[in-house]
């Protein structure tokens, strides 16, 4: 399971790649393996405010659905629209395959989200879990 | 701790996603992913382990009485070698399970059923069998239970079995062997392919098996594939489309139309449990197939097929709406993947490209199904969905082909242009292509012949278009009375027809009205239906049966089956509510013949009164007498038909003489081995005021014709003067020139259908094969090439669309004069052509250009002049 140092985590499997007072945001290796094939991605509207916790978009695959939550307080920018077609490319490359580009809220913090480290920790109880 | 099946440590070792199901833990999916495995089920071959479900054996004395009791199916109606779907029902018409009964042998009965039904399944059935007298055992850890789905299933199982005889039809159970292990298997499945098989393995051969077929290429796939393929198929799933819905309530069983196929209500099958609450399902569905919604409370929601055409997809458990109306629910939904295909019609071909598209099934008000418009509510929000028949269709094998909602032809348009214009182009094409057929092309086609120079002219002069009704009156002794002026000459021509054709057949009785073979065989079936009803003309008219006949896949005529001219005239057995048609058994070892001795055993069985005779795959003789003499030794009073319409040029000692040797009727038409034109006849030893050949003539006209095309009368005429004016070269010719093409054909690398002892053919035809499912693109090739034949399904395939052979006649060559050397020389251009790539086109064109003018024809003793003054008529 991959998970690279350089990102910031939520233990709903996001990561997050914070630039200036903007963000990349899309799911974990774990995320996506847990899914299966993701099949349909539905986007955010651009423009759209949301703030932290709150509902990004949703990925399906044939058996589930999952819900994508905001790591921070943003408004939506940019969405990958590329993955609308090619939905699978999540499921091949979770970190290379972000969902929205942000415009950070003033005053969003990325406090609370995890370093690579806790997140792999994390990882470890859920496992143990099972 | 969850139940593994003989295969569990297999997954594992394969990196396959595990999960708990049914109580039974078993691969989600391979490291692949689930839509790469739905996707190689579709293009290739995947194999599931369906070990988990349930599997029991069904034997003893009473084991059809409870089969009967259990199943809303008649398992009278499964025969030997089948297997069947059924529901198992509960006293108000529900459905318990949801099973597969699969009849291997004699005496036994193999019943799957669903893992997680298993157990409430056998604590319902176990006590009716203690009291019918069957017993159960539970071999579900005995047997591995393996699937094998797809378009390359088939060569798969082939090259990885031996032993395996099992015929091509849906549903049909054979055995063989698997690295040394008997396995038991049936052409089932749960994927919607049409070829699939499932594979009933000794638990302990399931590894080594599992690992040969992978290693022949089918890619392991889990259950997550495995509901995407079932969706796509619109087949039903136990707790989704079956059992309780999504509002609680207990679904109907019949709600799923397939259910409705499944259900018996004959007096053979008696009371079972269940019967009394389907039958009323059963007659709401009859009424909702009409379209009419009144008193349908038994069935008030139906399941259907939907796809979603907005965004989104929904899921089990979401609303559906109509308008504001809520209608029912989604029972299942997912996304699934399909290929793209490009192209028309049998010329479409399968792409890379994949796509997805929304599906499912919904349960919705009865009344709604002539809607097509829905939406459905996704997490609060509507979004529109589609109700549709069917997401693939799997009729053209080996591939099921998705029909995607919306589709429409893009196809050019005709030209616009002035009606001047467009006739001389419509001359100028007809001419082209006259002579492109006359001189240039090839033609192989057995069931063509083409005319010679005075029947082709003779068919256009004046009777052409006139009508000639007429019918014989008994007030005037029999005498026939024609209705119209102007008919004296037609009288005359058809007189003098049927003295030919008596003559040809040596059959006292011809009728020769019928405009086609098929219409020939109309007028026997409804001919024998009258005369087998002709002591009660007050009640509604028995039908007949029970028929033997030949398959359609081992060469019977489509005009000799239920699907063709026999359709309203078959009766249906009481005993199997199925049509009261058995079909004779081919042997083994060349399906081209008949096994007499199982065809005596089921004449036996069945004691039917009408066998027909007669393929459009024929290699061989029929054995006529040899039936004949069996069916008088059994004191049997069977009516013998030979449908000849391929061999009736060949009617003779060089073939056979169906009349002679103890056929009571011979029907044809009168222009494949025949010399034409396009008709068909009606032949047989009967008097002339026997009652049935009375019938005949009077389902001719009034019955069938009343404008029996008068030209094409007066064209046969000459042929027939034709016919039997080389009735000693001809068909001795035509068969010893089919035997020398076929064993040209095996020379230069064909595989040849028949057998090389008996020099393949007795017929016109040679049958070559040119691969599983490559017929279609190799006779496009041919015909590209100048050499017109028709791709054919032989006896191993399971639909056209898989032919593997092409069908090949030698009459109309031959009476351009081609012998075994030009038809050696064919073979060769054949093979260059068929397996080295290579192009023909101009030596075909030089080999026929060599042979237009047409022998065993009489235009010479016509004469050059008369034969200008005919054409000069026009």
């Amino acid at each position: 399971m991959q998970v690279p140092e350089s990102l910031l985590y939520t233990k709903e499997h996001e990561w997050i790649k914070t630039e200036a007072d903007t963000a990349y945001i899309g799911v974990t290796d774990y995320a996506q393996d847990a899914l299966g094939d993701i099949a349909y991605v539905e986007m955010p509207e651009i423009g759209a405010k949301l703030e932290r916790e709150s509902v990004l978009c949703t990925l399906e695959s044939p058996k589930a659905v999952a819900e994508v939550f905001m790591p921070v307080d943003g408004v939506v920018i940019e969405v990958n629209s590329a993955l609308e077609e090619e939905p699978g490319d999540i499921n091949t490359d979770p970190y290379g395959s972000w969902l929205a580009k942000v415009q950070l809220s003033e005053g969003s913090s990325t406090q609370g989200l995890l370093k690579a480290e806790g997140y792999i920790e994390y990882l470890k109880t859920i496992d143990e879990a099972h | 701790m969850a139940n593994r099946t003989v295969l569990y440590d297999k997954h594992v070792a394969l990196g396959a996603k595990m999960v708990e199901y049914a109580g039974w833990d078993m691969p989600l999916s391979y490291p692949g992913g689930q839509i790469a495995e739905h996707i190689a089920v579709r293009s290739e071959a995947g194999l599931f382990d369906v070990s988990h479900m349930g599997r029991l054996n069904i034997s003893g004395s009473g084991a059809v009485d409870f089969l009967q009791k259990i199943l809303s199916l008649n398992i009278n109606s499964v025969n030997l070698g089948r297997a069947a779907y059924a529901i198992i029902p509960n006293e108000n018409g529900g459905a318990i399970d949801d099973a597969f009964i699969y009849r291997f042998e004699e005496g036994s009965w193999l019943l799957v059923v669903n893992a997680a039904n298993t157990q409430s399944v056998l604590s319902h059935i176990s006590p009716i069998a203690d009291e019918l007298g069957a017993t159960i055992d539970d071999v579900t850890g005995d047997l591995a239970m393996i699937s094998l789905q797809g378009p390359k299933s088939k060569d798969i199982l082939f090259e990885a079995s031996e032993n395996l005889y099992l015929l091509p039809f849906k549903n049909s159970t054979g055995e063989c062997d698997i690295c040394g292990y008997p396995v038991k298997l049936s052409r089932t499945g749960y994927t919607g392919e049409p070829l699939g098989f499932e594979l009933f393995v000794p638990a302990d051969g399931a590894i080594k098996v599992w690992e040969a077929l992978c290693g022949l290429g089918a890619s392991p796939a889990g259950l997550a594939s495995r509901d995407t393929l079932r969706l796509e198929a619109s087949m039903p799933l136990y707790g989704h489309e079956y059992g309780q819905g999504p509002d609680g309530n207990e679904i109907p069983a019949l709600a799923f139309s397939l259910a409705a196929a499944s259900v018996s209500f004959s007096e053979a099958k008696g009371s079972y449990i269940g019967r009394d609450a389907l039958k009323r399902q059963f007659e709401a569905h009859e009424k909702i197939k009409k379209e009419d919604f009144a008193g349908i409370e038994a069935l008030g929601q139906v399941i259907r097929p939907f796809t979603a055409t907005g965004s989104g997809i929904a899921r089990a458990g979401d609303k559906v709406f109509l308008g504001d109306r809520h209608v029912g629910f989604v029972t299942s939904g997912t996304i699934a993947p399909y290929f793209e295909w490009e192209g028309y019609g049998i010329n479409s071909q399968v792409t890379q490209q994949t796509k997805r598209r929304s599906i499912g099934l919904m349960l919705i008000d009865a009344e709604c199904i002539t809607e097509e418009r829905f939406e459905a509510e996704i997490r609060g929000k509507r979004t529109p969905i589609a109700l549709v028949s069917y997401h693939i269709r799997s009729d053209a094998p080996p591939y099921s082909r998705p029909i995607v909602y919306g589709w429409s032809a893009e196809k050019e348009q005709p030209k616009q242009a002035e009606y001047a214009e467009l006739a001389r182009d419509l001359v100028s094409n007809a001419i082209a292509n006259h002579n492109f057929r006359q001189q240039e092309a090839i033609n192989l086609i057995p069931s063509e012949m083409t005319l010679s120079k005075a029947v082709r002219l003779l068919s256009g002069t004046d009777p052409s278009f006139r009508y000639a009704e007429h019918r014989k009156l008994k007030s005037y002794y029999s005498e026939d009375i024609f209705y119209y002026q102007g008919t004296g000459f037609i009288q005359k021509v058809e007189e003098l027809l049927n003295i030919e054709l008596s003559s040809f057949l040596g059959a006292k009785a011809v009728e020769s009205r019928a405009l086609s073979g098929q219409m020939a065989n109309t007028i026997a079936f409804s001919a024998l239906t009258s005369y087998k009803n002709r002591a009660n003309r007050k009640a509604e008219p028995k039908r007949l049966g029970y028929v033997l006949n030949n398959h359609l896949s081992f060469g019977g005529h489509l005009s000799a089956q239920p699907m063709g001219a026999l359709k309203d005239f078959i009766a249906f057995d009481p005993n199997t509510d199925r049509r009261a048609l058995v079909n004779i058994p081919v042997r083994r070892d060349n399906p081209y013949k008949p096994d007499i001795e199982q065809t005596k055993a089921l004449i036996e069985q069945y004691r039917p009164e009408l066998i027909i005779f007669g393929k459009s795959m024929i290699l061989y003789k029929e054995p006529v007498s040899e039936i004949r003499e069996f069916i008088d030794s059994i004191g049997l009073d069977a009516f013998i038909m030979y449908d000849m319409a391929h061999v009736l040029g060949l009617y003779g000692p060089y073939f056979q003489e169906p009349l002679k040797e103890g056929a009571n009727l011979v029907t044809a038409s009168t222009h494949k081995t025949f010399y034409g034109t396009q008709r068909g006849l009606l032949a047989g030893n009967f008097e002339s005021d026997d009652l049935l050949w009375e019938e005949i003539q009077s389902r001719a006209f009034p019955g069938a014709t009343s404008n029996h095309h008068l030209g094409t009368m007066l064209g046969l005429l000459m042929a027939s003067y034709e016919m039997n004016a080389f009735k000693d070269t001809y068909p001795k010719a035509v068969i010893s020139n089919a035997r020398s093409f076929a064993a040209s054909l095996a020379d230069a690398g064909f595989g040849v259908e028949g057998d090389p002892a008996d020099g393949y053919t007795e017929t016109h035809q040679a049958i070559v094969r040119v691969g599983y499912s490559k017929g279609i693109e190799i006779a496009e090739r041919l015909e590209a090439n100048g050499i017109i034949t028709n791709f054919q399904q032989t006896p191993a395939e399971e639909g056209f669309s898989a032919s593997g052979g092409l069908r090949m006649g030698t009459s109309e060559m031959t009476r351009f004069g081609f012998g075994p050397e030009q038809f050696g020389e064919l073979a060769e251009l054949m093979a260059d052509c068929v397996l080295h790539g290579k192009n023909v086109r101009s030596a075909v064109a030089k080999l026929r250009s060599q042979f237009t003018d047409m022998r065993y024809c009489l235009d010479e003793s016509v004469g050059a002049d008369m034969l200008e003054s005919l054409r000069s008529l026009y």
